[in-house]
């Protein structure tokens, strides 16, 4: 297994490789690639419910390109903001969010900082959760929520409630920690972070081929100048 | 004399920027090695207040007046931050969700261990032997809040019981579990217990808290009321200070049993032949007779969550004037039945009918017109700046608003004193009657109320068993999810009892409660008066 700090980098380089290279065939190889990690991983039924949503979101943005541009650009931007967010669930599916924050602990980052990215990202779960209640609530007494402009018309029904909890949440969160030594000095951890020959041949793969590939990019771009 | 863990003297405390006084007026508490106290008191009597002042959080981060001292361990708490006290005096909070807030049950029980900067090896041996104590090895690499209700609640208790703390501090963590759930709790607490680690409960539920206890405290608008062994303080009537003794109490004090039996065993064993005294005095249920014509019917609901059945071909009628109680343990699928009748869900199958009318497309907020819902955290309904415009949301979307009837729901529910307040200032109690109030604002024929009791006080149970009566007596009908069976028994004119998703009995409270297999399939424990009416009859037919 790779520490945390490997997989950032790699997703990185990864998120880089996709967001710069400028035909449509590469960026599906580099998604095709990351999928066999994804089923190499087994997380294909979980990946296919979250490509519900970023696909959505990619074809939404493709759309606007193609109103904008034209098809071909739009096909490349829908492809390139699938290919990145199958980058992200793939880095989420295997780095723990307290892990990748103690790793960075470890490299030097504040406690406080980590702790705050890492209870970010488990909080989500539960705020969503906290929303849904919040539209059930509505809905049942009468306010027309269902998706549609007459639920933009009752937003504050569903922000002020949603807003109101998170505040609590936090706060009991706060009062959570505390109360479990969060701060105290000299904390241990029950994982450790060591960067092994592995991560570094890893790193160092995906930083070489990050700089080959922007080396060659260059000097064929200045070729056809000189 | 023995060294106390924890020991106040003549303490007083009041929140910053609040109006109220002394939320804590004078306490002279203390909690002995060893020992596990039981700590009650109404809504508002100071009791979450008290025990943040155990472990430091009150002053420290609270911030507020103190009076007084705290002695952890002889040390004063004011000269003392949280964490260097938190592995001496540990809490359990009252909300899992966010006391729970690690990847894994493993870092879970972790982070306080790291906290204290132990070796990794260390952490290790004391998650192991924590989760033998607390028995949740198979739970340490899920993620905490993917769990049911009582297991989080037991991984709140293993992250805690991991630092070897003196005292164990509980805020009322039998309040939303099932009969198993609390079972699972009481075991857990019993091997802590044996552990000499003390333990101190704060709770309503005290049937199920009181056997435990070797000591009682009742607490009263910041006071000590009553103090010493539960046979000491329940033999003294608890109501007044907005309390309720358990059965097997009140029926000892009834028989001149001193001191009073604490559970129904006892109670038998105690009263021997004179048990059948008893017969008059027991309550008889809910009397059917103003129940009406059919007001809704389901027919063979079915529901998937992810492809898993959640419902599962659930029939069931519902009459004019008719209190029903739709009653299983955690997770059998209650709260999706509420939501498939009130429209949020949609049935994969099966049909709701209502006064004949087949509710099939008609959307949730539509429905609102005939089918109230007052839901279990009336924080998430919350965005008006008073109570009384909250009330008035639904009657001016749905187009029936009625001055009349508003006032007339501001007087049933005694909301007149806060109505120009912002709902969110209000106490749990407070907030749950404006729940109501704004679900039956729109006139609808049918309310459905999820777990309303959970949490409460018996002053709040007894004024909601009140107001549930006079809405059936005015021709509602109502559908109340609850795992509160003595609340459903006194006030539910039938059970429909849900387990894995299928309505496997319904009837009047006393027929479920008769057939044990019905029981035991559905996770539940016949009410201490279900219990005590069968031991009377055993003893008269004798």
């Amino acid at each position: 297994m790779l520490d945390p700090r490997t997989h950032l980098v790699l997703a990185i380089v990864a998120g880089i490789f996709t967001a710069v290279v400028p035909r449509i065939t590469a960026t599906a190889a580099i998604w095709l690639l990351l999928l066999v990690g994804v089923a190499a991983c087994g997380r294909i039924r979980a990946y296919l419910r979250w490509l519900r949503l970023a696909g959505s979101m990619a074809l939404f943005f493709g759309a606007v390109t193609w109103w904008a541009a034209d098809f071909g650009a739009a096909a490349l931007a829908a492809v390139k903001l699938a290919t990145l967010a199958t980058v992200f669930f793939l880095f989420f599916a295997v780095t723990a969010p307290e892990d990748l924050a103690n790793a960075l602990v470890k490299s030097g980052l504040p406690y406080s900082a980590a702790f705050v990215f890492r209870t970010a990202l488990q909080f989500v779960p539960i705020l969503a959760r906290k929303a849904g209640d919040v539209l059930d609530a509505q809905r049942a007494r009468g306010l027309p929520m269902e998706p549609g402009w007459s639920a933009l018309r009752h937003y504050p029904a569903f922000f002020l409630p949603l807003l109101v909890q998170m505040f609590q949440l936090a706060e009991e969160l706060a009062e959570a920690m505390e109360a479990r030594g969060f701060g105290r000095p000299g904390r241990t951890f029950l994982k450790n972070y060591r960067l092994t020959w592995r991560d570094w041949l890893a790193i160092g793969i995906g930083l070489l081929a990050l700089i080959l590939w922007i080396g060659i990019t260059v000097n064929n771009r200045r070729l056809p100048g000189l | 004399m023995p060294v106390h863990i924890v020991e106040t003297r003549q303490l007083r405390y009041r929140y910053a920027k609040t109006q109220a006084g002394w939320i804590l007026d004078g306490l002279n508490v203390y909690v002995q090695p060893g020992e596990t106290v039981l700590l009650c008191g109404a809504s508002g009597s100071g009791k979450s207040t008290l025990l943040r002042t155990f472990n430091g959080l009150i002053p420290h981060f609270y911030g507020g007046r103190l009076e007084g001292t705290v002695r952890v361990a002889g040390c004063l708490t004011a000269s003392r931050s949280v964490p260097q006290l938190f592995d001496k005096v540990a809490m359990v909070f009252q909300n899992p969700d966010s006391q729970l807030f690690n990847a894994t049950v493993e870092h879970e029980i972790a982070f306080g261990l790291e906290s204290l900067g132990l070796p990794r090896n260390e952490i290790r041996r004391r998650i192991r032997q924590t989760c033998q104590t607390v028995k949740i090895a198979h739970l340490l690499g899920q993620s905490p809040q993917q769990l049911s209700g009582g297991e989080k609640q037991l991984v709140a208790i293993a992250a805690v019981l991991a630092l070897k703390p003196r005292l164990i501090v509980l805020d009322e963590p039998y309040a939303n579990l099932d009969p198993a759930g609390v079972r699972r709790i009481r075991r857990t607490l019993a091997a802590v217990h044996r552990q000499s680690i003390s333990v101190l409960i704060s709770e309503h539920r005290l049937a199920c808290s009181v056997p435990d206890a070797a000591r009682m405290l009742v607490l009263h608008a910041g006071r000590v009321v009553l103090e010493g062994s539960p046979q000491q303080v329940l033999t003294r009537h608890l109501e007044a200070f907005g309390l309720e003794s358990p059965p097997a109490v009140k029926f000892s004090r009834r028989l001149g049993i001193r001191p009073p039996a604490l559970d129904i065993a006892a109670l038998a064993e105690a009263a021997g032949a004179g048990l059948h005294r008893l017969a008059p005095a027991l309550p008889a249920g809910v009397p059917a007779a103003a129940i009406g014509k059919p007001l809704l019917s389901a027919a063979g609901l079915c529901f998937e969550y992810q492809r898993r059945p959640a419902v599962k071909h659930v029939s069931f009628v519902l009459n004019r004037g008719e209190c029903l109680a739709v009653v299983g343990a955690n997770g059998a699928g209650k709260t999706t039945l509420l939501k498939l009748l009130n429209g949020l869900l949609a049935p994969s199958r099966g049909r709701i009918r209502f006064q004949g009318q087949d509710l099939g497309r008609m959307k949730a907020s539509q429905r609102a017109r005939h089918i109230g819902t007052a839901f279990q955290n009336p924080d998430s309904q919350f965005f008006k700046s008073t109570v009384r415009e909250e009330i008035e949301v639904a009657p001016r979307v749905l187009g029936c608003y009625d001055p009349t009837w508003l006032q007339h729901l501001v007087d049933r529910f005694q909301l007149e004193a806060f109505v120009d307040h912002p709902p969110y200032r209000l106490s749990g109690g407070e907030k749950k009657r404006v729940a109501f109030a704004a679900a039956l604002a729109a006139r609808p024929e049918i309310l459905l109320v999820d777990e309303p009791t959970a949490g409460q006080d018996a002053r709040f149970r007894r004024a909601l068993g009140k107001m549930l009566g006079e809405l059936c007596a005015t021709g509602r009908a109502i559908i109340m999810v609850t795992h509160d069976l003595s609340f459903a028994e006194q006030y539910a004119h039938r059970w429909l009892v849900m387990a894995r998703g299928e309505a496997i009995a319904a009837g009047p409270a006393h027929r479920v409660m008769e057939n044990a297999e019905v029981m035991a399939r559905a996770g539940l424990e016949a009410t201490d008066v279900f219990q005590l009416r069968r031991l009377v009859q055993e003893h008269a037919g004798a």
